[in-house]
């Protein structure tokens, strides 16, 4: 039997800005559903405008509504529509794509789809069966529904700053990351809903808390609390029991590689491969129990050794006599690296406005998903199919909407 | 009666350990998926050495880590290197919708069950291979795991943020992301895959998900807006004028002032002290100059306050801002509480104890704790028998022969 993409058939009205909405949204078409995102040009997607961080040069630098980079990367295989929710035809216009539609995505400030009469419940009675995902910093409920957040304020609330740092440093947050990671378990929760619904014909609302979905990822940790009323603290790259696991510097600057030795074979293979096969037999770090308990004077031998070296040099070596180690990669190496080349998972994508790049594809290869990287779309490309053929308006009506400024 | 879990009558064998798989199969689990995790003697899921540990001390089935990881599963043991262990599997993998499987590439292969032979036995076999390079590409074979991953993903280069000191080394973010973003990952796309089976049929899938990959994933934007500035990709110390990370007396807050209504609740909060209050710095683009000029009083200022004072006015005055909260404070903390995020599980070697929840609040489908994560070797019979249909005297052979291994829960 012959398969396409898994969600080929399913219709998705996005309403998502930023990242942890957009990026859900995006899974979802990797899976192959027909997503619409909605923005108006009086309320676009800020991404569509900026690079990653807003870090501004003294004379304003402003991107073109269509060539943000980091709204490519997260709104590719999506159609775009302009829909003005400030006037009741725009509102009437959506609950028409609703009609048709079999889920709604948004992440916009708690409170906000209500009031543009496009809530839940507002939703609901035109489409029964309706999934509807609400995605916000902290809840849709509790005292604290209302707090406005970003990445790195869900991952400081949720529990994860406290663990990642130096162990004489203070907390560090991530970046944007939170924000994907949160995408990526909304789009699980979407799809369960769809399971939910095929079964039974029930649709229904998700409320999904981004400081939640933080506490998710790091239960083992608190389970720490409830075991033993205690906090772990900070590690930086090392494990509990491995040694040496961590990230040495190598030459040139700031070069650096990982390393993690799990067994007494990996060890001797590493003191070889260093030119100490003795250090295999050395009473310190004969077993993983010693290494850790030595760990600091490992490290001092590993460093020492890699401070000359090559990056790359070392971990092919390493690589090769089946120890884990990898450079730690910056944007560039990612780009030239064979290995995600050879597999595809930086995908070549036209852009009308910015020509071809090269964006991280689908997290996944899964045979028989026949979805081809698109450019993430541009403000209002996509009005014509949506509007005429989806909804059936007429050229007449459509062309009355946009001089109302209802479609922009 | 339970209400209906979203993934109810779906069959999923899970052949994993650590992190990765087995989240992927508790994610699944939790929604009612029957999964059934074959662990392998002597010991089983290495994650069952790890802590925490009630009192510290290690006890196989007191594993914090493997217990979170593993709720809602049933387990058995198998030893896969007699031909009678390794024919239970080959029966439980012919009835599953879905194996998880987080060995390298050619750990099934090495047990006659490769991709094609799975395939052949079970054509509708949905095979998720989560592998820290996936099984394709020069380092399709090579060693890898949670640090080295996370690294040769990309997102380790870019931590600690505001680092102080480059000569420092970048590392890993707390715990086991690697781990759980792979899983995670891999748990869309199987929902996905079996969503697509039971819309429209079609045959099984390979689903294959790279560690690396699954960290890349997460620093994609970073990675795409390189080409605009190189900034885009730093731990640099500083980075004006997003403020990011206070001292307070007794903690630390984060806060992100990207508007400039933000920044003036911000300056009100601190009591509009008078370095502040010139309308220039009412624009994003004078901050961007200039924030370290007052950065020393806006330090001073955060280390005379407390850090949930700050974190609720701040709040109130609608900019983003939270405390850094240890687990303690995450266990206590009143929103999780008034929003029922915790789960009590009663688990019978290590007691009891409230778990994270889900971030998901799903009226019509809500997740659960179907059961606590299984003892070794604790539904050995039951599986066997009941799922598998060997008869009570085949199963009595397989356990004394050592195949079906220490069937504790008989």
């Amino acid at each position: 039997m012959t398969n396409a993409a898994p969600l080929r058939g399913v219709r998705v009205l996005d309403f998502t800005w930023v990242w942890a909405g957009p990026y859900a949204t995006m899974l979802l078409a990797l899976l192959g559903a027909e997503v619409i995102k909605i923005e108006s040009r009086g309320r676009m997607d800020i991404m569509r405008r900026m690079i990653v961080w807003p870090l501004f040069s003294p004379v304003p630098q402003e991107i073109p509504p269509n060539q943000g980079m980091s709204f490519g990367a997260i709104n590719m295989n999506k159609l775009g529509v302009t829909i003005n929710l400030e006037q009741p035809l725009g509102v009437d216009l959506v609950k028409r794509l609703v009609g048709v539609s079999d889920v709604v995505f948004e992440n916009m400030r708690p409170g906000a789809m209500e009031r543009s009469g496009l809530g839940y419940e507002e939703l609901r009675r035109v489409n029964p069966k309706l999934i509807m995902l609400s995605s916000s910093a902290r809840g849709a409920t509790g005292p604290e529904s209302h707090y406005a957040g970003y990445a790195t304020v869900h991952h400081a609330v949720g529990g994860a700053s406290y663990i990642t740092g130096y162990p004489d440093g203070p907390p560090s947050t991530t970046f944007g990351d939170v924000d994907l990671v949160n995408a990526t378990a909304a789009a699980f929760a979407v799809i369960a809903a769809l399971h939910h619904r095929a079964a039974t014909g029930e649709g229904q609302f998700i409320d999904y808390s981004q400081c939640e979905g933080v506490s998710s990822l790091i239960g083992d940790v608190l389970l720490d609390y409830e075991m033993n009323g205690r906090s772990p603290g900070r590690h930086a790259n090392a494990d509990e029991l491995m040694a040496p696991h961590n990230v040495y510097q190598c030459w040139g600057v700031d070069r650096w590689v990982a390393i993690a030795v799990e067994t007494d074979e990996e060890f001797a293979a590493l003191a070889r491969v260093m030119g100490r096969p003795e250090l295999a037999a050395d009473t310190r770090f004969v077993d993983a129990a010693s290494r850790k308990r030595n760990e600091a004077e490992i490290d001092e031998i590993v460093s020492a050794w890699t401070r000359a070296r090559d990056r790359d040099f070392i971990a092919n070596m390493l690589v090769q006599e089946g120890i884990a180690a990898a450079p730690s990669r910056d944007a560039d190496d990612l780009f030239h690296d064979p290995h995600l080349s050879a597999r595809g998972a930086l995908v070549e994508v036209d852009h009308p406005e910015v020509g071809v790049r090269r964006f991280a594809g689908a997290p996944w290869i899964m045979s028989g998903c026949d979805v081809e990287a698109v450019h993430a779309p541009l403000l209002g490309e996509h009005i014509d199919y949506v509007f005429r053929q989806l909804l059936g308006i007429s050229e007449e009506e459509l062309d009355g909407l946009q001089r109302d400024g209802v479609v922009q | 009666m339970a209400a209906r879990g979203a993934f109810d009558g779906v069959k999923i064998v899970e052949y994993a350990t650590m992190v990765s798989g087995p989240y992927c199969g508790k994610l699944l689990a939790d929604m009612g998926a029957d999964v059934i995790k074959v662990e392998e003697p002597p010991s089983g899921d290495p994650a069952r050495q790890r802590g925490p540990f009630p009192g510290d001390e290690p006890h196989p089935e007191r594993s914090g880590l493997f217990l979170y990881l593993n709720t809602s599963k049933r387990g058995i043991t198998l030893n896969l290197d007699r031909p009678d262990g390794l024919e239970a599997f080959r029966r439980l993998v012919a009835w599953a919708d879905v194996l998880i499987d987080n060995h390298p590439p050619e750990g099934l292969e090495s047990l006659g069950l490769g991709w094609d032979e799975l395939r052949r036995q079970n054509p509708s076999l949905i095979l998720a291979s989560l592998t820290p390079y996936g099984r394709t590409g020069p380092r399709a074979r090579a060693k890898g795991g949670e640090l080295t991953s996370f690294h040769a993903g990309g997102l380790g280069n870019l931590l600690p943020t505001r680092s102080e000191d480059m000569s420092r080394p970048p590392i890993k973010a707390g715990g086991y992301p690697t781990g759980y973003s792979t899983g995670l990952t891999a748990a869309v796309a199987i929902a996905g895959a079996l969503y697509g089976r039971r819309a429209s049929g079609g045959g099984g899938r390979l689903i294959d998900v790279s560690e690396q990959e699954a960290i890349l994933a997460l620093v994609r934007t970073n990675v795409a807006s390189t080409i605009y500035h190189r900034t885009a990709w730093s731990r640099v110390p500083e980075r004006p004028p997003a403020l990011g990370r206070l001292e307070c007396k007794d903690g630390y807050v984060v806060a992100l002032l990207i508007e400039d209504r933000h920044w003036r609740a911000f300056v009100d909060l601190m009591g509009n002290p008078e370095w502040a209050s010139g309308p220039e710095w009412g624009t994003l683009f004078y901050r961007a100059g200039h924030l370290m000029e007052i950065a020393d009083h806006i330090a001073e200022w955060a280390a005379q306050q407390s850090k949930e004072d700050v974190h609720h006015r701040g709040a109130a005055k609608g900019f983003a801002i939270g405390s850094v909260y240890s687990a303690e404070e995450v266990m206590n903390y009143r929103q999780h509480l008034a929003r029922d995020y915790f789960v009590e599980v009663d688990h019978p070697e290590a007691g009891k104890a409230r778990y994270a929840g889900w971030p998901y609040k799903m009226r019509a489908s809500p997740p659960a704790v179907q059961r606590p994560a299984p003892l070794l070797g604790q539904h050995n019979r039951e599986v066997l028998e009941d799922v598998l249909g060997f008869s009570a005297d085949e199963f009595a052979d397989l356990c004394r022969k050592g195949a079906a291994w220490k069937a504790g829960g008989q």
